[in-house]
């Protein structure tokens, strides 16, 4: 017995036909990648190669289209950290961001929670919502800026801002900081929150308009969570604010890490940011210090700072996430 | 008080009897229902839930509609004080200033065959890559799903340079040991078309496509695995299983994909300047319709500043409109795909 299928295996084997399952499926799971390997070694590496030699090099035009590399070490750094603009900048962008991490999260989870829940015209206000997702991106938010220019003209928009971040004038705030001053007055908090909050008011559409997919992600979260739970919990004479924090807030947890970490992805990517702006703006002027090579050393100082923001908030955050066992 | 409230039965004929039972009176009956504290705190919670959403819809709404509202105004209108909101003079005159000066016509098929071909195929794409991810165990599985988060998370501007070097003079491999270069051959020119677009999306690479083969890959963890064992049982193999058993169970995910890869794409305006399409005279997209036309002479007029606004306005509503109605038809299916993805730690 034992013979016959040694003789078996070692026909089959000659024949190199047996495979063992696992090893064909992990064949296959390399052809569906496939795609993504072939782009990532041939175009993306690559690419990722030359802009951190560029950024360690000075690009001298030759004749033809053609260019040679001086390598300058650390220079384009030591000139991007010099200039006092890109310093400004960084350090200003870089509040805004961590300052508007938690509203718009915040924010985002609060609406997929009502939109969660069964109200009259609920299919309406979801189409709503995700407008901006759509409609909020490059071109057609360029275009809107030049033509807020004058729109501010109009008075009539009193209550929205243009969301260019610039906080408008008095006319066109949704509410001033003494409004708010009396509601703060008796919680002995100090002004840096009282401004903090109305400024998060006053850019509100800024703030609707960047928290679209994160909106997304939260509603397919609260749609996995299990009826049956909140059931018991109902049972149990549970009211919806206790149901919200034991129930909703732990369940929903892991998607307040991935909304927090897309958020950051999101608004230091987007071209809108200032640094941004500002990086692209230095590309092509070589006048002031620019040129392409500080530009790209400038980008990617910002994005080692912002790796550094990621893994400060995946730290933080997921020292408090919950995650449901699954069998 | 038993007596009083108790029916009447009263037996009319053989087999029909009438009951009569005193009715509390109807303020009784309101009082009980509507006028208690838990029945008045639901209203309460339910009118301001309403409230709220009505007016965060009009914060994203009104924008939208003063758009709407100035590029119908006739010339006066901007002069005139008492218009704000509605137009007193409805003209056409700025939508056909637009459409036959700026080229909004090929504009539109331009920016639609390039949207349409990118969209296509990143969804295709990004839907085959996901799937690997979340239905295969290999070695490198993780490694490599760390390399997608990691496209996402570089900014293409940082690569701005270096990618427009690279396809401006396209070759395979790293500086002086490109493949075109060891075999001899010219490296080849790839801006001012859309090649370099259709490049990035075939492997998955372009514009938050990272997010994409997230949610694909979320989206088919959770179709259990009975549907492939059954189909594998069945002697299919694994592609023909993708193609005639996953893909269609999964047309919500894909059209949600598509929408955001489609309207990306068709508001792009860095990826279009990048390599160089605009400056092609052979191609025209809508990011070239921007600017006054000739014919709405603006000059000395004096609502210069709002007429300006007003056709800018005028230029983003036609260049939204083909995406607004893409969006109503498909925004059935965004939340439904969504849900469905089940995105779960």
């Amino acid at each position: 017995m034992t013979v016959v299928t040694k003789r078996r295996r070692k026909v089959a084997r000659k024949r190199g036909k047996i495979v063992s399952l696992d090893r064909k499926k992990a064949r296959a799971g390399w052809l569906f990648v496939l795609p993504f390997i072939i782009g990532l070694l041939l175009i993306y590496l690559p690419i990722v190669f030359d802009s951190l030699t560029y950024s360690f090099n000075k690009i001298v035009p030759l004749k033809g289209g053609a260019y040679r590399l001086d390598p300058v070490g650390f220079e384009n750094y030591q000139k991007a950290l010099q200039n006092p603009d890109f310093t400004k900048v960084l350090i200003a962008g870089v509040k805004d961001l961590v300052f508007d991490i938690p509203a718009i999260v915040i924010f985002s989870l609060f609406v997929a929670v009502l939109l969660n829940k069964k109200i009259f015209g609920r299919a309406a206000f979801r189409a709503i919502f995700f407008i901006p997702v759509i409609l909020s991106t490059g071109l057609i938010s360029e275009i809107s800026h030049s033509a807020m220019a004058g729109e501010s003209y109009m008075g009539s928009s009193g209550t929205v801002d243009d969301g260019s971040g610039q906080g408008g004038s008095g006319a066109s705030q949704i509410v001033s900081m003494t409004d708010f001053r009396w509601l703060f007055q008796n919680m002995q908090v100090g002004g840096g929150l009282l401004k903090y909050v109305t400024g998060i008011v006053n850019d509100i559409y800024n703030i609707i308009n960047r928290s679209g997919v994160q909106m997304l992600i939260f509603l397919a979260g609260l749609q996995s969570i299990s009826p049956a739970i909140y059931e018991s919990c109902s049972i149990d004479g549970a009211t919806g604010w206790e149901t919200f924090w034991k129930i909703t807030f732990p369940m929903i947890s892991p998607m307040i890490l991935v909304n927090a970490i897309y958020t950051v992805i999101d608004s230091f990517t987007s071209s809108d940011s200032q640094i941004m702006s500002y990086i692209s703006r230095m590309y092509g002027d070589v006048m002031n210090g620019g040129g392409p090579e500080v530009s790209t050393a400038m980008s990617w100082i910002y994005f080692s700072i912002v790796i550094g923001i990621i893994a400060l908030v995946a730290a933080l955050l997921s020292a408090y996430v919950f995650y449901q066992r699954r069998d | 008080m038993n007596k009083v409230n108790s029916p009447k039965i009263k037996r009319e004929s053989k087999n029909r009897i009438k009951v009569d039972f005193e009715r509390t009176n109807w303020f009784k009956r309101f009082r009980l229902r509507f006028l208690t504290g838990t029945a008045i705190s639901k209203g309460l919670t339910w009118i301001f839930r309403f409230v709220l959403l009505l007016g965060i819809s009009y914060v994203i709404l009104f924008p939208f509609y003063t758009k709407i509202a100035s590029s119908f105004m006739g010339r006066e209108d901007f002069i005139d004080v008492t218009v704000k909101l509605i137009p007193k003079r409805p003209t056409l005159d700025t939508y056909k200033a637009v459409i036959e000066n700026q080229g909004y016509l090929d504009g539109l098929f331009g920016t639609a065959t390039l949207s349409l071909v990118c969209a296509l195929l990143q969804t295709f794409v990004c839907a085959i890559i996901g799937y690997g991810f979340a239905k295969y165990k290999f070695k490198g599985r993780k490694l490599l799903f760390a390399l997608v988060i990691f496209t996402m998370v570089i900014p293409h501007q940082t690569l701005r340079h270096s990618m427009f070097m690279r396809f401006q003079n396209f070759d395979i491999g790293i500086g002086d040991f490109g493949i075109l270069k060891m075999l001899g051959l010219n490296q080849i020119e790839l801006t001012g078309s859309f090649t370099p677009m259709v490049m990035l999306s075939l492997t998955g690479l372009a514009f938050k496509n990272g997010l994409f083969i997230f949610m694909f890959r979320q989206f088919f963890s959770g179709v259990p695995d009975e549907l492939e064992e059954s189909a594998y049982i069945d002697g299919y193999g694994p592609f023909k299983t993708f193609f005639k058993i996953i893909l269609p169970i999964s047309i919500p995910m894909l059209i949600t994909v598509f929408l955001f890869s489609f309207a990306w794409q068709w508001t792009d305006n860095f990826y279009v300047s990048l390599f160089g399409i605009i400056d092609n005279k052979d191609i025209f997209l809508l990011n070239e319709i921007q600017g006054i036309p000739g014919i709405l002479n603006v000059k000395g007029y004096p609502g210069e500043a709002l007429f300006t606004a007003a056709v800018y306005s005028t230029e983003a509503i036609l260049i939204m409109l083909p995406l607004v109605i893409i969006y109503l038809f498909c925004q059935k299916y965004l939340v439904q795909g969504i849900e469905r993805s089940g995105i779960v730690g």
